[in-house]
């Protein structure tokens, strides 16, 4: 049983002078309380209190900064934004609304019933299977693992989870899928500018320790990831944490009703994670190190367990009003999202806490783990504290929904916050200057001199490429019996699969889930970049077996200095090819997050990481029988490649090893690819498939060797010589998948597929025969497919 | 009717594995009740044919293994548990629950410790079924395999005993590769009844032929291995 806890003995505040102040001063002000407020802001917030004749409380202040902060409020996002592009200039009136929302609200009236909530809750649903509904979130915690790799990571995909068990009245976390940018694990150190800068094999380390220790702590598999290495990601690591979760359909609605308690739930509150909005909204440099390791929370993923078990059974019994979680900004932004429509007063006085002495602010602006705020019934609150006793939690009731529009906060009997909230949603938009231009592309330098087979097993080691084998097994991938297409399968166990798939309880019905991240793309060509995730998602949801007319993406931006034209306007573009995208796809968002300031102050100057772009995607699969994976099943199998192969290799594995930045970058086909994706779900419900397996990193040969890696067979391919052998090999051209499919099922395939750009390449041979690729009359690749297996699944052991 | 043998699934804050453990001992025949720590006392266990602590990370793991489960069942059950064990009663364990019930000391001495490889491994593993005649591993065939996911499997024993157990027979399941460095790479263990086992592997994740990795699989039934561990154990106390 936990003990007493302690309570603060005094309100702590001040009243600081704003009215009448210089817009200068205004400045000062937020420089010295690091409020990280705009000169703008501070004048819209002086403006406010000016109208309402009096002066703020720190407490308040510090609400308006998280309230209004890039993490909280998305400004970029939201801003209007001037972009030049080709000679010419367009306004962007909202990055969100133009490229996301609308697409959103666009699709949702083409497929009315599908999307069931998306963008206001802490998480978007969309129906699985007429009673049940799924969802995913993905969030980012860059700057907390660039300083503190462990709990950095560990806390980034403990707030994803309380994300989904603050969606709807709560719903069932599922699946996890984690993403990493780093620096090579090789970088050598003497390279690294900035004394305190943690070199990437430990900012793995510790990424990968965080997010294991917090996974599987909670019992959800961990299913699904990529890593990313780059240069610039050394100075800025990227961690994206998402989780999937499944809810009935009747638990979605939630409301706060004036009369409602406000009960609070979960670990108790301390001086952890003061300021993590605002300091996660400014960029990095070497003194972030020492000052703000303060901003990065503690995790305890056994309290997150805890509250977990309490939020479910409360919402199966019918006790929740309301809930969301408390992430950045703490009880200020959850607490007051809560009652920022109906209004309320809150009692900082009966918070329990982790040390004494709090002040008023860090007891409202806390971002300690772990902790969860409902709106009740009255008549609930006894058989919540009784849950919560069987559950080993705290709880206490934090005030009360009055119905008076007002945030009211009180502290030992003195009001420190009277915030009138519906006046300040509203941040002061910005306005920003973009530009792009495309930099001059030059046709791709084939060379006939190039050793093919070693040029294959370079590419199979690159760190793009290699087995995340060391990783994954250090995930629990099974617990929850779930699931059905692991991360890792095939006849050994060990090879690579394009998503994961997971059953689900009390459903016939299973869900799959994909991501891509494509970062290389953007640097030449970010709307290619943009177009290419949305494809790749679509693609891995449907070799997974899911619909790809039953789908639901996320978009989550990585962005460096957004008030650089150019970084912005690299943006800009890959929204555009993301929006284009999704349309054409018809692939709603239901979530999405932005990052910015993700750069750091060398002595050279600033170092910005690549405009990076993750999307992430959950699909309907019908059966388990449509369940395929991507390792080759059978010898003596027709191999087919569906698509067509280009010879634009700009942005791919091949091109940057070879150092050539210049090439074109494919643009997707997304018309084109719906039908054949469509016609592929077809050809799996019918049972032609054994195995898909998509053409990304690497191109078709890495295709063909991840397939064989299965163990079960040789692979001999003739390779399309529509295209130079060095495309034919390594052209990561979207839309392109393999198909395994057993000899007596070919002629049903060819009727299946026939219009959709389908080629017989070739079979699978007999066990333990090799790796025969051939273009034209010659074998121009001939290995031994444990040599190349050897090579790709020991790729990142010596660092992990 | 006749009365289905019920489970009494015990949790702890951490436990984690004790839905998909319910529904794998009711697609085996059982009726199932989870029961938190803080509610239960010595009444929780009238009725009940067998006690399962299912996987996870008990209070987080962090001193010991199922340290701290282990003091707090004793705290709130007293002697109960031994009582219902010596009076007939089945005891299972998986993974944090092996660990429990060998801190309880309900099962053969030693200890659950670091994997040799210092790492947390999710995988498959072959095991070796020593005691087809025992009431849990009688529908399991000589080898088979589940899922393994831990970071202290490695079971040692201050001595020799551990070699003990296997000429025993009290090793009821081994590996047939090293895949955390147990002594004589065992991977469950039976008590000297034969009524109480603790296994680090995971049945309750094999329960169906397609939670095996390869799509090829051939099953049993189409069952998977986790499922004929239940269902003999069902069989058995249904007896």
């Amino acid at each position: 049983m936990s003990t007493t806890a302690e309570h603060t003995t005094e309100a702590r505040y001040e009243t600081v002078v704003v009215r009448g102040l210089s817009p200068d001063a205004l400045l000062a002000i937020s420089e010295e309380r690091k409020l990280s407020l705009l000169r703008d802001d501070m004048v819209a917030a002086q403006e406010y209190f000016e109208s309402i004749d009096r002066d703020p409380t720190d407490v308040e202040l510090e609400v308006i900064a998280q309230t209004w902060s890039e993490h909280c409020k998305h400004r970029i996002f939201g801003a209007r934004i001037t972009h030049t592009t080709n000679g010419g200039t367009e306004e962007v009136d909202s990055l969100f609304k133009t490229y996301v929302k609308k697409v959103t609200d666009d699709i949702c009236e083409q497929k009315p019933g599908f999307v069931l909530s998306a963008f206001h809750d802490n998480a978007g649903f969309v129906d699985l299977d007429g009673s049940l509904a799924t969802c995913l979130k993905v969030e980012t915690h860059n700057h907390p693992s660039a300083i503190e790799p462990y709990a950095g990571a560990n806390t980034g995909l403990g707030g994803v989870i309380r994300d989904i068990l603050g969606a709807g009245c709560g719903a069932n976390p599922t699946a996890s899928l984690n993403v990493f940018c780093f620096g090579a694990p090789n970088t050598d150190p003497a390279t690294i500018k900035g004394d305190d800068v943690i070199h990437p094999l430990g900012i793995l380390r510790g990424v990968v320790r965080g997010v294991r220790d917090y996974g599987n702590r909670m019992g959800i598999p961990t299913t699904a990831g990529a890593i990313q290495f780059d240069p610039a990601y050394t100075y800025n690591p990227l961690v994206f944490c998402g989780t999937a979760g499944v809810i009935k359909h009747g638990d979605i609605a939630k409301e706060v009703k004036p009369g409602m308690k406000v009960i609070a739930v979960g670990g108790r509150t301390g001086r952890d994670g003061l300021k993590g909005a605002t300091f996660s909204s400014m960029s990095l440099d070497t003194d972030s190190h020492a000052s703000d390791q303060q901003a990065v929370q503690i995790g305890n993923p056994i309290e997150e367990k805890k509250v977990a078990d309490f939020i479910l059974e409360a919402r199966d019994a019918g006790l929740i009003g309301f809930v969301t979680d408390c992430g950045a900004g703490g009880f200020s932004s959850a607490a007051g999202e809560m009652l920022s429509e109906v209004g309320g007063h809150l009692y900082l006085e009966r918070c329990p806490l982790k040390e004494t002495g709090l002040a008023s602010w860090e007891v409202f602006l806390s971002e300690s783990q772990e902790r969860m705020v409902l709106a009740v019934a009255p008549d609930a609150v006894p058989a919540l504290q009784e849950l919560a006793d069987t559950y080993e939690t705290e709880m206490f009731v934090f005030g009360d929904a009055d119905g008076s529009g007002i945030l009211k906060v009180s502290h030992h009997g003195e009001m420190v916050v009277e915030l009138d909230c519906t006046r300040l949603h509203e941040a002061p938009r910005r306005e920003l200057p973009s530009e792009f231009t495309l930099a001059p592309v030059n046709a791709f330098a084939f060379d006939e001199t190039v050793d093919l087979t070693s040029a294959l097993k370079s590419v199979i080691s690159d760190f793009a490429v290699v087995s995340r084998e060391p990783i994954i097994r250090e995930y629990d991938h099974e617990v929850q019996g779930n699931t059905v297409l692991k991360p890792l399968a095939g006849a050994s166990g060990d090879a690579p699969q394009d998503g994961s798939v997971s059953a689900i309880n009390g459903s016939e019905k299973l869900v799959a889930m994909g991501l891509s991240i494509l970062p290389e793309w953007g640097k030449t060509d970010p709307y290619a970049m943009g177009l290419a995730c949305v494809d790749e998602t679509v693609r891995h949801l449907t070799c997974c077996g899911a619909d790809p007319d039953r789908l639901a993406i996320l978009d989550n931006f990585c962005v460096g200095n957004p008030e650089d034209p150019s970084e912005l306007g690299r943006l800009v573009e890959t929204c555009k090819g993301m929006a284009e995208a999704a349309t054409t796809y018809a692939a709603p968002f239901v979530s999405g997050k932005d990052s910015f300031y993700n750069y750091f102050e060398t002595e050279d100057g600033p170092v910005s990481i690549p405009v990076t772009l993750l999307v992430s995607g959950i699909g309907v699969v019908d059966d388990a029988a449509h369940v395929t994976g991507s390792s080759l099943r059978h010898v003596d199998s027709d191999i087919y490649l569906l698509g067509s192969l280009t010879s634009d290799l700009g942005g791919s594995v091949y091109a940057r090893q070879r150092e050539i930045t210049d090439a074109a970058v494919p643009h997707a086909d997304c018309a084109t690819n719906l039908e054949r994706y469509r016609a592929l779900h077809q050809a799996i419900r019918s049972g032609l498939i054994l195995s898909a397996h998509d053409v990304s990193e690497g191109g078709l040969a890495t295709t063909l060797a991840e397939m064989a890696f299965s163990g079960k067979g040789g692979i001999a391919v003739g390779l399309p010589e529509s295209v130079p052998v060095e495309a034919a090999l390594f052209a990561e051209t979207p839309g392109c998948i393999v198909l395994e499919v057993s000899k007596e099922n070919a002629t049903a395939l060819e009727s299946a597929l026939g219009g959709h750009a389908l080629t017989k390449i070739g079979c699978s041979t007999s066990a333990h025969a090799d790796l025969v690729l051939r273009y034209g009359s010659k074998d121009i690749v001939h290995g031994s497919i444990s040599d190349f297996k050897d090579l790709w699944k020991n790729g990142l052991t010596p660092y992990y | 009717m006749e009365k289905r043998p019920h489970a009494l699934l015990l949790k702890f804050p951490g436990t984690n594995c004790d839905v998909e453990t319910a529904r794998a001992l009711e697609s085996a025949g059982f009726s199932t009740k989870v029961v938190p720590i803080a509610r239960a006392n010595e009444d929780v266990l009238s009725g009940v044919d067998l006690v399962v602590l299912s996987g996870g990370f008990s209070y987080g793991d962090y001193v010991m293994a199922g340290r701290l489960a282990q003091l707090e069942t004793e705290r709130r059950l007293g002697d109960a548990l031994k009582k219902f064990h010596a009076d007939g009663g089945y005891l299972l364990g998986i993974c944090n629950g092996f660990q429990i019930l060998t801190k309880l000391g309900i099962l053969p001495g030693g200890s659950l410790i670091d994997n040799t490889s210092g790492r947390f491994q999710c995988r498959w593993a072959t095991l070796k079924n020593h005691r087809p005649d025992s009431a849990f591993l009688k529908h399991l065939p000589e080898e088979f395999e589940l899922p393994v996911a831990h970071a202290e499997g490695r079971f040692v024993t201050a001595g020799d005993e551990a070699l003990s157990y296997i000429n025993d027979g009290l090793a009821a399941l081994t590996y047939t590769e090293d895949i955390n460095g147990s002594t004589a790479a065992i991977a469950g263990l039976l008590d000297e009844t034969g009524r109480a086992l603790g296994l680090m592997p995971h049945p309750e994740r094999f329960l169906e032929a397609r939670h095996h990795y390869d799509p090829d699989w051939k099953a049993q039934d189409g069952k998977g291995s986790g499922y004929w561990m239940f269902k003999s154990l069902y069989e058995a106390i249904a007896a």
